[in-house]
């Protein structure tokens, strides 16, 4: 079975001036870690939007996990069932505990406090962080905190990862300590993984990377496209 | 965690924005539960002076004006001329004179058939009520105290001795610092067995007051035309109502005020919490939950100011208020009006921001810097 499925996808702004998507057309099988690059303005982080049902098409059939999103109404469900968002910036909120933080996603489910902190203290046992379960985020270092989200993104046992330029703001060792534990993550727990980003260094590391240039996917798999299109 | 627990949590991030806040609502609800318990205070005494005990109302010679104790006389017939008009159940006459008391050359003394006490709003403290036609009298608590007499001594009054056989309390003031004796009593001191002053009137169960007032007045108006009761109960009644839309008008101020400062608070949250919110959205929140959410921050803020607002009312007015003349009265539903306003301008003031915050779309939430 396919985690993604996406035919014709277009996508627009500010009336169709601008065409952020052009005719996507991509598969993702379940489980694979797929790379997305392109340059700026490229239309990948649309992609990403779009995959995690935070935007919708204005044509074309898009399905994720299952679901064709492009019809589905209580997308805010399926995001929590389904999708786990890693973002450059860790945005976790700052007055509650690390744990609190984890246990945000599980408000959609039905779990008492119990089970969200021992599922919580779980995947803080998972990215190595258990001994900063009680203390606030800015106790943290940049890449624990990167950490913590993604023990977030974890806590609802999502089907897929999508992290946006996950290692960004982060220092190169740092960076690879994160993208070690998210692919280990994504091996150890059968988890399809879709990064986008601007390193092609991250990006090689994936099973597969698909170029994004202009709304339109020039690439779906092909490394000797990547070095010769796109200047990341 | 529990989503209460988070809610309780968030509004004081921003601990400088929310003290003030809060300040600004607390000083509303103190205006609103000061004000209230001043009204009610004032409607209490008003109704225990006006209303003298039992009595609907008096009557009083034309001559007198609205004084509740006229010390001019009418003559004593008019006693029974009220007890047969139509819808009166009984009329009581009291004879209130000027005369020496004790060690005061000049104090009032009430005479009052022993049992048309309770018209007067007395009751009895220690002792027991006097005898009709005996030297015995009952004194007010405020007299008895600033005097030093107890039930068993011996008074003075007009050169002479009567027995103190009881002390009496009142809410007001007025009685509470005077002399009761049998009315027969003081038509003796007084030579003068054929007057009154006044007439205490109780009207039938199920009959109007004003009615009773107005028939009366109609029959009788040329001689005994003051109704001091009920006149002087319209007028204050009148009062009272200023007062009590007065103190409307300015909980109405309040809660303007108050739901505007929430709403720029919580406005300012939303705005701050941008991003925030764009995850809450990604991670699956419901734009109900995030409603929720924001409004019940808005409702921490305003229901802990109804606590501190209530209190400092509360504190300020029962301190401060007898220091002016002031006895103020705490009904519980001064405390609940002050809560529910709290609520009212917690829902509001926090539902704008909410909707805005639901609004958002993740995407846009999300680029937030």
């Amino acid at each position: 079975m396919n985690a993604v499925e996406i035919k014709d996808l277009y996508k627009s702004y500010e009336d169709g001036k601008i065409k952020a998507l052009n005719g996507v057309n991509l598969t993702i099988a379940d489980g694979e870690f797929v790379s997305i690059i392109g340059p700026s303005g490229s239309g990948k982080s649309t992609l990403l939007n779009m995959l995690g049902a935070l935007d919708i098409p204005d044509s074309g059939s898009i399905t994720v996990a299952g679901q064709d999103l492009s019809k589905s109404k209580k997308l805010n469900e399926f995001r929590a069932k389904k999708i786990g968002f890693i973002f450059q910036l860790h945005n976790l909120i700052p007055n509650i505990s690390v744990r609190e933080n984890i246990e945000i996603p599980m408000y959609t489910q039905k779990m008492s406090s119990a089970e969200m902190k021992d599922r919580a203290l779980k995947l803080l046992d998972d990215v190595g962080l258990r001994d900063k379960a009680d203390i606030l985020p800015n106790k943290l270092s940049g890449g624990e905190r990167q950490r913590v989200a993604i023990a977030r993104a974890l806590a609802n046992n999502p089907s897929i990862i999508l992290a946006d330029e996950p290692t960004g703001s982060l220092d190169s060792k740092t960076s690879s300590k994160i993208l070690k534990l998210l692919i280990d993550l994504h091996e150890d727990k059968n988890v399809t993984l879709i990064i986008v980003t601007h390193d092609m260094d991250v990006a090689k590391l994936a099973d597969r990377v698909v170029e994004v240039l202009d709304g339109e996917v020039i690439s779906a798999g092909d490394d000797s496209l990547i070095n010769s299109k796109i200047d990341v | 965690m529990s989503f209460l627990k988070f809610i309780l949590k968030n509004p004081f991030r921003r601990k400088n924005s929310a003290v003030l806040a809060i300040v600004g609502i607390a000083i509303g609800i103190i205006v609103i539960v000061a004000l209230g318990g001043i009204t009610d205070g004032l409607v209490n005494t008003f109704e225990d002076t006006i209303h003298a005990g039992g009595a609907d109302f008096s009557i009083s010679g034309k001559e007198t004006g609205d004084s509740a104790y006229g010390t001019n006389t009418i003559d004593a017939n008019w006693t029974d001329k009220i007890a047969n008009v139509s819808g009166v159940e009984e009329a009581y006459p009291i004879y209130v004179v000027l005369t020496s008391v004790g060690d005061d050359f000049m104090n009032t003394l009430i005479g009052i058939d022993p049992n048309g006490t309770t018209l007067a709003d007395i009751s009895m403290k220690e002792g027991r009520i006097f005898e009709d036609n005996e030297s015995e009298v009952i004194l007010g608590e405020i007299y008895a105290d600033d005097n030093n007499y107890s039930v068993g001594d011996s008074i003075k009054i007009d050169g002479e001795d009567f027995e103190v056989v009881g002390i009496f309390e009142t809410g007001d003031q007025n009685t509470a610092g005077a002399v009761f004796t049998s009315i027969s009593k003081v038509g003796d001191l007084m030579n003068d067995e054929d007057s009154i002053s006044n007439i205490y009137v109780k009207v039938e169960k199920g009959e109007d007051p004003q009615a009773v007032a107005d028939r009366i007045d109609e029959l009788y108006g040329d001689d005994i035309a003051t109704i001091t009761s009920v006149m002087e109960m319209q007028q204050m009644g009148d009062m009272l109502n200023m007062l009590k839309a007065s103190t409307w008008a300015i909980s109405l101020l309040a809660i303007v005020v108050g739901g505007l400062g929430i709403i720029n608070t919580m406005l300012m949250s939303v705005f701050e919490r941008t991003r925030e919110i764009g995850v809450l959205k990604a991670v699956g929140w419901s734009n109900k939950k995030i409603l929720t959410m924001i409004v019940g921050e808005s409702l921490v803020i305003t229901i802990v100011s109804a606590i501190i607002g209530s209190l400092i009312g509360f504190l300020a007015c029962t301190l401060l208020g007898p220091q002016i003349g002031i006895t103020p009265l705490f009904t519980p539903k001064i405390f609940i009006q002050a809560f529910a306003i709290a609520i009212i301008v917690g829902v509001i003031g926090g539902l704008y921001p909410a909707i805005k915050a639901v609004k958002l779309p993740p995407t846009e939430a999300l680029r937030y810097e």
